[in-house]
Order: structure tokens, then C-alpha cells, then sequence
């Protein structure tokens, strides 16, 4: 952690733009740290609050958009390859859909809520061709919460930085386990509703044969 | 409930087995938060020591003195433009950080502040 407010002290707003363009990428970089520290250095005078709000929500911007691309080149070959099976067509077609119902709000909360998973949905956005001007509208709203929240946290609480780095990290953690397991709960849920119409169209199957 | 998880765990115990660790990630970190509220509580506790890391500005904001007041402690030349850190100036003068704790601790205490 020491080493992480060192950089900051060192390197200031570049470190800033820096890390938080990487954590955009799925490198794993302390960014929400590091904006915390920003926010604790600019309340204490060492750098301008606007310079590193801007300078954290400019890397930030420059990271999404570099995933998309990323994202957006496989499109080409992901297509391909789901075209060699019905199944596989099936499911980029699910992906799809879900994209269309849900990526608007899924980009949104993924910047600063479950901020772990935000370089994914990045590349998913692309891969999935989202449309480039959705992405970036709501990928924008996202990361103005996540840089303001951060760093304002950070400024708000300079005078104990290591103490609300620690409070951050845990809730993090608690929010995406928490987002995970009912996500995955939520898959359990649906394999078993699967199985289970599965075996009721079975089972009435055979008894319209003895019948 | 039993036997639904049992189900579970015959026919997708991967799935199973995933949601228990993130159970498992979730219950971690909410204990630690626990722990360190109930550690944070504690006012002995809030007293934030020296570390390489911080800058002159932050200790005087850290610590709720004046500016100058830490760099004449820190034995700093006046205003300067980069950024510096304590492990900058213990490197430079021959200063050691405990020696600064104690001036600031000192000073701290002359001017009726504290670590909070």
C-alpha cells in the first residue's frame, strides 16, 4: 500500500492518468487506490483536485475506449466461429440480445460498482458490437461516479488515507463477491427450472405413449 | 432447501462449488470490514504515525498543523516547486524518520493539536 502512495507522491496526475488507462485494460493495477491517494494529496495541497479528477477520468476514458477496440476487432472472427455450429450461433445471438436489453446499465454500473469487472465488459461491448455511441455515453456517466467517488473520498478522508484505503478495498470486495454469488445463484436457478421442464415434457412424452 | 443444494451439487457441482467460493469472497471481506471498524473505533487507534510516503503538506494536514510550521520542523529550505516525500528528505538531510516523529509529535503538542 506504501508503495502505491509513494507513486502518487512521486508521479502525481500522471500516475493518475496512467493507472487508471491500465485498469480499463484488466491490468491489475491499484487504480481505486490510487485515486483515493490523489484525492488525499490534493486535499492536503500537494496536487490540484481538478488536475487529478481530470486527469484519473481522462485515462480512464482513453482505457474504455482502447477495450472496445480491442473487443471490436475479434467481432470479425468471433462471428466466424459461431457460425460454424447452430449452437454456437444460438448463443452469440443470447449474447446479443442480452447486450441489447442490459449493456447500456451493464457498462454504467460496471465502471464504479463492480468495478472488476469493467475491462470485460469493455472487450464484451466490442466483441458484441454495442453500438460505439451507447458504450461511450453510458461508459462515460460510469466513470465520472467512479473517478468522483474515489478521489472525492480520498479528499474528503486525507487526514486517515490508509484507513479509508482499507474501508474502500473491503467493500469492494464485498460488493463484487456479493454481485458474483447471485449471479451465480441465479444461473443455479435456471439450470434447475431447465431440468425441470425438461423432464415434465419427458414425462408427459410418455404417458401420451401409454396412453 | 437440502435437497435442492444437493441436486446442485450432483449435477452442477462446478456452479456449485464457484458460488461457495464467492460466498466465501463476500463473508472475508465483510468480516474485515468488521474488524477493522471495531479496530477504527478505537481513538488510540486513529493516530496516524510517519510513513515514506507522505509529503510535508500532508503531515501538516495530517496532523492539523501549518505548513511552514512542518517544513521549519523538517528543517526545509522555504517553498520549493517538486513534490517530496519524508523517505526524500530522510535521504537528503540526515534526518531519520523517528527523529521526525518526535519533532512533530512535539510540535503537535505545543500547538495544542493532536493526530487528529
Amino acid at each position: 500500500m506504501d508503495a502505491v502512495f509513494t507513486i502518487v507522491a512521486n508521479y502525481g496526475a500522471a500516475a493518475l492518468f496512467a493507472v487508471t488507462l491500465l485498469s480499463c485494460l484488466a491490468l491489475p493495477v491499484p487504480a481505486s487506490l490510487m485515486m483515493l491517494t490523489g484525492g488525499a494529496f490534493a486535499a492536503s495541497g500537494d496536487l490540484v483536485l481538478t488536475t487529478a479528477v481530470l486527469s484519473a477520468y481522462a485515462g480512464a476514458l482513453v482505457g474504455d475506449q482502447t477495450g472496445y477496440v480491442i473487443g471490436r476487432s475479434c467481432a470479425g472472427p468471433l462471428e466466424r466461429w459461431a457460425e460454424a455450429g447452430r449452437r454456437r450461433t444460438f448463443l452469440l445471438g443470447r449474447a446479443r440480445a442480452s447486450i441489447d436489453e442490459w449493456g447500456g446499465v451493464g457498462v454504467f454500473l460496471s465502471r464504479w460498482l463492480v468495478s472488476p469487472l469493467g475491462p470485460y465488459v469493455n472487450f464484451a461491448s466490442g466483441a458484441g458490437r454495442m453500438h460505439w455511441i451507447r458504450f461511450s455515453v453510458w461508459g462515460a456517466a460510469g466513470e465520472v461516479v467512479w473517478v468522483v467517488l474515489y478521489v472525492g473520498l480520498g479528499y474528503a478522508f486525507a487526514e486517515s488515507l490508509p484507513a479509508v484505503a482499507e474501508f474502500a478495498a473491503d467493500f469492494n470486495g464485498i460488493i463484487a463477491g456479493g454481485v458474483v454469488a447471485v449471479g451465480l445463484w441465479m444461473w443455479l436457478r435456471l439450470m434447475q427450472k431447465r431440468r425441470g421442464r425438461l423432464k415434465r415434457s419427458l414425462s408427459s412424452d410418455d404417458s401420451g405413449v401409454t396412453s | 432447501m437440502l435437497t435442492v443444494v444437493r441436486t446442485f451439487w450432483r449435477k452442477h457441482r462446478l456452479l456449485l462449488l464457484a458460488f461457495i467460493a464467492a460466498i466465501a469472497v463476500t463473508a472475508f471481506f465483510a468480516v474485515r470490514l468488521l474488524v477493522f471498524t471495531l479496530y477504527w473505533a478505537d481513538p488510540d487507534h486513529r493516530r496516524q504515525s510517519l510513513e515514506d510516503w507522505m509529503t510535508p503538506r500532508y503531515v501538516a494536514h495530517s496532523y492539523n498543523l501549518p505548513h511552514d510550521v512542518v517544513r521549519e520542523v523538517l528543517e526545509l529550505d522555504a517553498e520549493e516547486g517538486k513534490r517530496r516525500t519524508l523517505a526524500d528528505i530522510a535521504d537528503a538531510s540526515d534526518l531519520t524518520l523517528e527523529e521526525m516523529q518526535r519533532r512533530i509529535d512535539e510540535t503537535a503538542r505545543v500547538h495544542g493539536g493532536g493526530g487528529d
